[in-house]
């Protein structure tokens, strides 16, 4: 490709989707983190057992390494709606910059203010307080998933105002947040933050009993991992489920690419699920395919024939319709696979919980359990990249679903510019991607830090300076020196 | 058509919103500014152990700081949208810049944590605050020069517009101001030799924002015909005579305060000193909020939709500064190695 032929659109949306991928792998651990760092504590306090103080002190470093690199990643997708989609900016401004001012009001600087005393205030403020800074975070973090999904949502199926000459004038804020898909991608975006990094957490965990390395400490870890995962997998799956069927509902082209179906399926016949095809689009048609017979009804309406037909892709004119029907398809496959592989996990080790009670020399036996779970570890990733990629190329070429094209969203900007900032973010993000893999593996080897400090012991104080090399202390110098 | 109850609010509310993007802008330059003008210093320091107690001073409160920003961002697109569009629009590149920078910041603060070799990720954390500052300069200083825009208010202009002799100046100017802001918290937060070492630096930027403050006062009149015509008007004209003579007041009393080696006035003069400069570009910009023609008026959001974000943002302001302030209550006291 030469530079003239470069077109500004294409390298924005390239822009825009890769930092987008690559920002949400930071997030996607830390949101649910930090949820799991809150119960940990929670039960440090109530039980009086140090070994959960200590987990909550080692998947702490491991979260801020993420947060890092969370936030940094983040501050791309905050300007870059103005930067390469200013018309996309203008247009719909009154309500989409309304949620993102919201999400940086309410839920950025409740998380960011937290955090410091969540990870440098152990020995600052007492544990109680300590622990309502960590819920802060917490809170903060889901909140912040919370508008983003109300905003993306809103995308999707825009709702509470109307068009006026490409202007959106709102006309129910309420409506306009509430819209139809908000409800279910929240909760399916709530649970994929935390099903990934429960799972997270419990392959790394595995990965010690594997080696037999502070089994111990590290049953524990799974063990509330584990009661965690048995209701959030299988709950996520039937989420899932919700969430296909409102874009059965609402975005009849988007499940079309989903499912790769060219021809509509007519009412009163069964629909067929298809495991793998090769989507030509040129052909409009599937090269080779593999269907199971009547699946896809059951699947959406649970029935064996169809009441309400579903559309295929022939019945929009190619430039009304999603292309890339492959990479949506198998993305699609890809993360339902995950989900459903996940809830299986949780659920086999359970049973082995049940029959083991996850203690002793009998854990050994089950070395294809542990092998299981280092498996799962970057799944979630996987699944969640995967169901963006599904949401947000298959509502294409829609930026605001029916209502403004991706085309005409984008700022006019030289392509050389684009170029220039594009493969700035990309040579920085493969260096962060294989930096943040180094350092957190090695926080992994080192392990936890046992001989850390208790807070509210009497040696604390000089333990913890031992530890850091510069820290806060509190003004202890004669007042006359003092202002 | 019904009458619109909020008629009477169409003039009043751009204004408030004005003001609170202006406080947060504000909040942003001046709490950002000292872990900026802090990574700064740091690419002047040979040794690992004042280097930790630098980046010690900042650990629990940059991510915060930064925030502001990023409030700031949303706010604009929510408040302004058109304003948002094309500003980023006619700063793609300073823009671009500033945000690398404060990627490279961020991330330098978790690996430099991990690293063996802390060498690359000082040097990332050093240039990445420097790439920071200087983006940030560069968008201040277009800003105040004006942006070319169509009847609509779109981008009309180059890509490299911003680079011009007046915003090179605001550009150096402020990256003086960031290290004069950070020396002076790092005054108020260090002990022993490595205070003597930032009341130098300190007394150092000082002059330079001096110098810089006093080049852009007496250039902008003669570079720029609207801020010419603006200025020489009464009531503006004593406010524009009334800043220089307030600003060399706070120079001179900052300068003083270094010189007697005190501890919390050189943070104060410099907060003042900030404040003045920030006031003072206010009411040059006010009521455009891209310079010199689109008005806060002509750049809105429908009134509805600034009267929604308002009712929550208005309620959260004091909450967010209270727990800023908590946070830096908890973490009060010196740093020490």
């Amino acid at each position: 490709m030469t530079l003239d032929s470069l077109d500004t659109v294409v390298l924005s949306r390239w822009q825009f989707a890769l930092t987008a991928i690559f920002h949400m792998l930071w997030p996607v651990l830390t949101t649910g983190m930090s949820i799991y760092l809150v119960v940990i504590e929670g039960l440090w306090l109530k039980t009086k057992n140090l070994t959960y103080y200590h987990h909550a002190r080692f998947w702490s470093k491991l979260y801020i390494l993420n947060f890092g690199i969370g936030v940094a990643s983040g501050l791309p997708m905050a300007f870059q709606f103005g930067l390469n989609w200013a018309p996309f900016s203008e247009s719909v401004g009154d309500f989409f910059g309304t949620v993102l001012g919201f999400e940086g009001t309410m839920a950025f600087m409740l998380e960011a203010s937290f955090l410091g005393i969540m990870i440098f205030g152990w020995q600052r403020v007492p544990p109680v307080m300590h622990w309502i800074s960590t819920i802060c975070v917490a809170f903060g973090a889901n909140l912040s998933t919370f508008w983003i999904l109300a905003a993306n949502s809103w995308l999707q199926t825009p709702a509470g105002g109307v068009f006026v000459e490409g202007k959106f004038r709102v006309q129910d804020y309420f409506q306009a947040i509430a819209n139809p898909f908000m409800v279910k991608s929240f909760a399916h975006m709530f649970f994929a933050t935390l099903e990934t990094s429960l799972f997270v957490i419990g392959g790394i965990s595995a990965w010690y009993l594997l080696q037999n390395r502070l089994p111990n400490f590290f049953t524990k870890s799974l063990k509330v991992v584990l009661v965690m995962a048995l209701v959030i997998a299988p709950l996520q799956v039937f989420v899932g489920h919700l969430s296909a069927e409102q874009v059965y509902h609402y975005q009849p082209a988007k499940l079309a690419a989903m499912e790769a179906l060219w021809e509509t399926v007519p009412a009163g016949t069964p629909a067929d699920w298809s495991v793998i095809a090769f989507p030509n689009e040129a052909a409009q048609a599937n090269t080779l395919e593999v269907k199971i017979p009547g699946l896809l009804s059951y699947l959406l309406e649970l029935k064996p024939k169809l009441d309400t037909p579903i559309l295929g892709l022939k019945e929009w004119a190619p430039s009304d319709r999603p292309h890339l029907i492959g990479l949506i398809y198998y993305s699609f496959r890809l993360m339902v696979a995950i989900g459903l592989y996940l809830a299986a996990l949780a659920i086999a080790t359970i049973f082995v919980w049940w029959r083991t009670g996850l203690e002793g020399d009998r854990l050994r036996h089950y070395k294809w359990l542990w092998w299981g779970w280092i498996f799962a570890g970057p799944l979630g990733y996987l699944a969640v990249e995967a169901g963006w990629i599904v949401r947000c190329v298959g509502r294409q070429p829609w930026i605001v679903y029916g209502q403004l094209r991706t085309v005409e969203a984008a700022s006019d900007l030289p392509p050389q510019v684009v170029l220039f900032s594009l493969s700035g973010l990309v040579a920085l993000y493969t260096i962060f991607f294989f930096a943040a893999l180094f350092f957190g593996s090695r926080i992994i080897q080192k392990g936890p830090n046992v001989a850390l400090p208790v807070p509210g012991q009497a040696n604390a104080q000089e333990l913890e300076i031992r530890i850091k090399l510069a820290e806060h202390q509190p003004d202890r110098r004669p007042l006359e020196t003092q202002q | 058509m019904e009458p619109n109850p909020l008629a009477p609010l169409e003039h009043f509310l751009p204004q408030v919103w004005f003001f609170i993007l202006g406080l947060f802008l504000f909040l942003y330059i001046l709490l950002d500014g000292f872990d900026l003008g802090i990574g700064i210093l740091s690419l002047t320091s040979s040794d690992e152990r004042r280097r930790n107690i630098l980046m010690t001073s900042l650990g629990n409160v940059w991510d915060a700081n930064e925030t502001w920003l990023v409030l700031m961002g949303g706010s604009l697109f929510g408040a302004f949208p058109l304003a948002y569009a094309t500003i980023l629009n006619a700063l793609y590149l300073p823009a671009v810049i500033m945000v690398v920078g404060l990627i490279l910041r961020a991330v330098s603060f978790e690996f430099r944590e991990n690293a063996n070799n802390k060498r690359v990720w000082n040097l990332a954390f050093g240039i990445g605050s420097f790439l920071a500052a200087l983006g940030q300069g560069f968008a201040v200083g277009t800003v105040f020069e004006g942006i070319k825009v169509d009847a609509a208010g779109h981008f009309a202009g180059g890509m490299w517009d911003w680079l011009t002799w007046p915003s090179v100046l605001v550009a150096l100017t402020l990256i003086q101001g960031y290290v004069l802001i950070g020396s002076a918290y790092l005054i108020y937060k260090t002990t022993g030799e490595l205070q003597q070492t930032h009341y130098r630096t300190a007394t150092i930027a000082a002059w330079t924002t001096f110098i810089g403050a006093v080049l852009i006062t007496i250039s902008a009149p003669i570079f720029h015909e609207h801020l010419r015509a603006q200025l020489f008007q009464p009531p503006l004209f004593y406010i524009f005579a009334a800043i220089p003579l307030l600003g060399i007041l706070l120079i001179f009393l900052l300068l003083r305060s270094l010189q007697k080696r005190e501890e919390v006035m050189p943070l104060v003069w410099t907060f003042l000193l900030f404040l003045m400069s920030f006031i003072g570009l206010g009411f040059v910009i006010f009521p455009n909020i891209i310079p010199p023609s689109v008005t806060i008026y002509e750049a809105s959001a429908s009134p509805s939709a600034q009267v929604f974000m308002l009712i929550f943002v208005a309620f959260l302001i004091p909450i967010m500064l209270a727990y800023n302030l908590y946070n830096y209550l908890v973490f009060r006291g010196k740093v020490v190695a």
